[in-house]
């Protein structure tokens, strides 16, 4: 660049006496050209360096590759959010990766055609009689039946260089291994374990597939965790409710039969305990009674050994006596002559009478 | 003559620039490069880097991507090896492993007509894969997926025989089974049979129901029933005990039995005349016969 000038001005050296006002003025005007010229150079070559300065995001990570290869190894070749410098670009190039703390991804295989706006809105279109292979996905069951999964991936980059070097599209495969993933595990388990009996079982298989799967396809990620809706497909959704009702009034019955159960044998309980109860006040009663009556026999044995016939005559008057005064009594004369009478007698009146007249003989 | 060694220095500055431009290139993490000789593909470079080569006319530098590719088959249509359709969709990840071999292969070493032809491939194998195993082989309860895994890997096997042989400078990373599909016709009758497999189901939770319920309630009848003549042997238990207390009582007695016997009639008979009653005598009482002879309502009638 400075090598222009030069020749100019020793050409202008030698004829300096004749100057006409026409050269001069040209002359004057290359000279100011020139450092424009020299000024925009070393602007330039600034600004080359400058170039070098890349700034990297909350959200990023940032790679340096010198001459193509990347500068570091593993995690040391990351660069994290803030200023960097590298060479300018023949020599150094960056890549920026994008980090955000958990990527995403959503299988595309296993759900029939809708979109979440429709899905939100309740909007879906309504289910034909068949599936569409080329449009509505879904996935055979162990059992060959047909149902609807659809699973969401958590993963974190392990090893970003493999995950953005490696790949065309690394997140392509990640969807993939998940969608691979889905149709084997599916594939094993029977409709009713994915749907309701053993939803974490197949969750959890799926996962530990789709990380078999990325491990062995050396993707670079490590799986957090995977989410997973399943459903009926909606041509024999009824068939299911009606499974589901059937089971619910299964319960409902069962519960019936046992508060049943719980009151027959609780009435059981307190029908066995007036039993035993009865049984014991009987005994009590048993036993008091001929103990008193013992006490009583000791009593009067004296008594009676004295005058026997005393003592019969004495207690078997004041027992009358005392037994006979709430009770009605009615004697009816013998037969006088052989001849037979018939006696009436009008017990249980609602009232007893002091007047007799109740009594008639015909 | 102050400023010669100042432009000399930016002249070879310049020329130097310019010959590493001509004489050298650089081959970046993510490619693979073929230099070609007049036309000729005489080296592949697989590592990144510099790299020196010829000026243009005699060398020239063609790059590949290193990346792996992802290549989704169709979802197409096959049978297995018991007649029945089976619609499959795979999912390849490939990478170009020899540019030298690659790049005279494909028309300007094009990625878009190698997965064309990787597509045929993968096709043919696949409906080659399909046709030895049985249905059962794809979806099954038992072994925990390994035939499945068998299948994807028969179908790798394949494939990489195949791109071996041709010498296609691909290898091929994995391979797997990225959806599983009956024809549409199919789907109507496996409705049908997961309807009425569903109406067993009710049926069978229902019968279970009663059943279990019947069995519940039978249950506790019996042990209802248990409960009572447990509780009927501990009464008579307790009545027996009684008894026996009452035995030491009625040894007592022996001492006079006749006098006891008297007792207990009184007793009796009092005990009998509690509440209302009405006694009727079909002759004077003994215990009126004071009365006997003094008044008398019978001489009346």
């Amino acid at each position: 660049m400075n090598n222009h000038p030069h020749p100019e001005k020793e050409r202008e050296l030698p004829p300096e006496t004749p100057l006409d006002p026409g050269s001069q003025a040209l002359s004057e005007a290359l000279r100011s050209s020139f450092a424009i010229v020299k000024v925009v150079m070393v602007a330039l070559v600034v600004l080359f360096f400058a170039s070098g300065f890349f700034q990297v995001g909350p959200q990023e990570q940032a790679i340096i590759l010198r001459f193509g290869k990347p500068v570091g190894e593993g995690r040391e070749a990351l660069l994290g959010p803030g200023l960097h410098w590298s060479f300018p670009y023949p020599i150094d190039e960056h890549k920026k990766i994008p980090m955000t703390a958990q990527q995403q991804v959503r299988s595309t295989v296993g759900w029939y055609a809708t979109t979440d706006v429709q899905e939100a809105a309740g909007t879906e279109p309504p289910a034909g009689p068949t599936l569409n292979p080329a449009v509505d996905g879904y996935v055979l069951t162990a059992d060959g039946n047909i149902i609807h999964v659809r699973a969401t991936l958590f993963y974190r980059i392990d090893d970003p260089i493999q995950y953005v070097l490696g790949f065309a599209s690394a997140s392509n495969v990640v969807q993939n291994a998940l969608n691979s993933a889905l149709v084997h595990t599916a594939a094993r388990f029977r409709v009713d374990d994915i749907l309701t009996r053993d939803v974490a079982g197949f969750r959890d298989a799926l996962t530990q597939r789709v990380a078999e799967l990325l491990e062995q396809w050396n993707v670079g990620v490590s799986v957090d965790h995977c989410e997973v809706q399943s459903r009926p497909p909606r041509q024999v959704g009824n068939a299911f409710d009606e499974v589901l009702k059937a089971e619910i009034n299964r319960n409902n019955v069962l519960n019936e039969a046992r508060s049943t159960a719980n009151q027959t044998l609780s009435q059981a309980a307190a029908q066995a305990q007036s039993i035993t109860n009865a049984a014991e006040l009987e005994r009590v009663q048993l036993v008091s009674e001929l103990s008193s009556l013992a006490a009583n026999f000791d009593r009067v044995l004296p008594e009676y050994r004295k005058n026997p016939q005393l003592f019969v005559e004495r207690s078997l008057n004041e027992t009358l006596r005392r037994a006979l005064t709430n009770v009605e009594k009615w004697s009816v004369p013998p037969a006088i002559g052989g001849k037979t009478t018939e006696t009436r007698i009008w017990l249980n009146r609602e009232l007893p009478r002091s007047a007799p007249g109740a009594a008639s003989t015909p | 003559m102050k400023r010669t060694p100042l432009t000399l220095t930016v002249g070879i500055l310049l020329a130097i620039i310019f010959a590493v431009l001509l004489f050298t290139f650089q081959v970046r993490t993510t490619q693979v490069a073929v230099v070609t000789t007049f036309g000729k593909p005489t080296r592949s470079i697989s590592e990144p880097g510099a790299y020196f080569k010829l000026p243009w006319p005699i060398q020239r530098v063609y790059y590949f991507d290193r990346l792996t590719q992802n290549l989704e088959d169709k979802f197409t249509q096959d049978f297995t090896a018991d007649g029945r359709t089976l619609l499959t969709s795979v999912y390849v990840g490939w990478k170009i492993s020899d540019p030298q071999e690659f790049f005279p292969r494909f028309a300007g070493g094009s990625v878009q007509a190698a997965e064309n032809v990787l597509s045929g491939i993968v096709r043919s194998v696949k409906t080659a894969t399909i046709g030895r195993h049985p249905f059962s082989d794809f979806i099954s309860v038992s072994g925990g997926g390994t035939n499945f895994t068998a299948i994807e890997d028969e179908m790798l096997a394949g494939v990489r025989a195949q791109v071996e042989a041709n010498q296609y400078g691909i290898e091929i990373e994995f391979l797997g089974i990225k959806k599983l599909g009956l024809p549409e016709s199919v789907t109507e009758e496996v409705f049908k049979q997961m309807t009425s497999e569903r109406q067993r189901l009710v049926q069978q939770l229902t019968s279970e129901g009663e059943t279990l319920a019947a069995g519940i309630k039978s249950d506790a009848n019996r042990r209802a029933a248990e409960i009572i003549a447990v509780a009927q042997g501990q009464a008579n238990e307790i009545r027996g005990r009684g008894e026996a207390e009452a035995a030491t009582a009625l040894a007592k007695f022996q001492q006079n039995p006749e006098l006891a016997l008297f007792i207990f009639r009184l007793r009796a008979f009092e005990e009998a005349l509690k509440g209302r009653s009405t006694l009727i005598f079909d002759r004077w009482p003994p215990f009126l016969d004071a009365f006997m002879g003094v008044t008398t309502n019978a001489p009346a009638r």
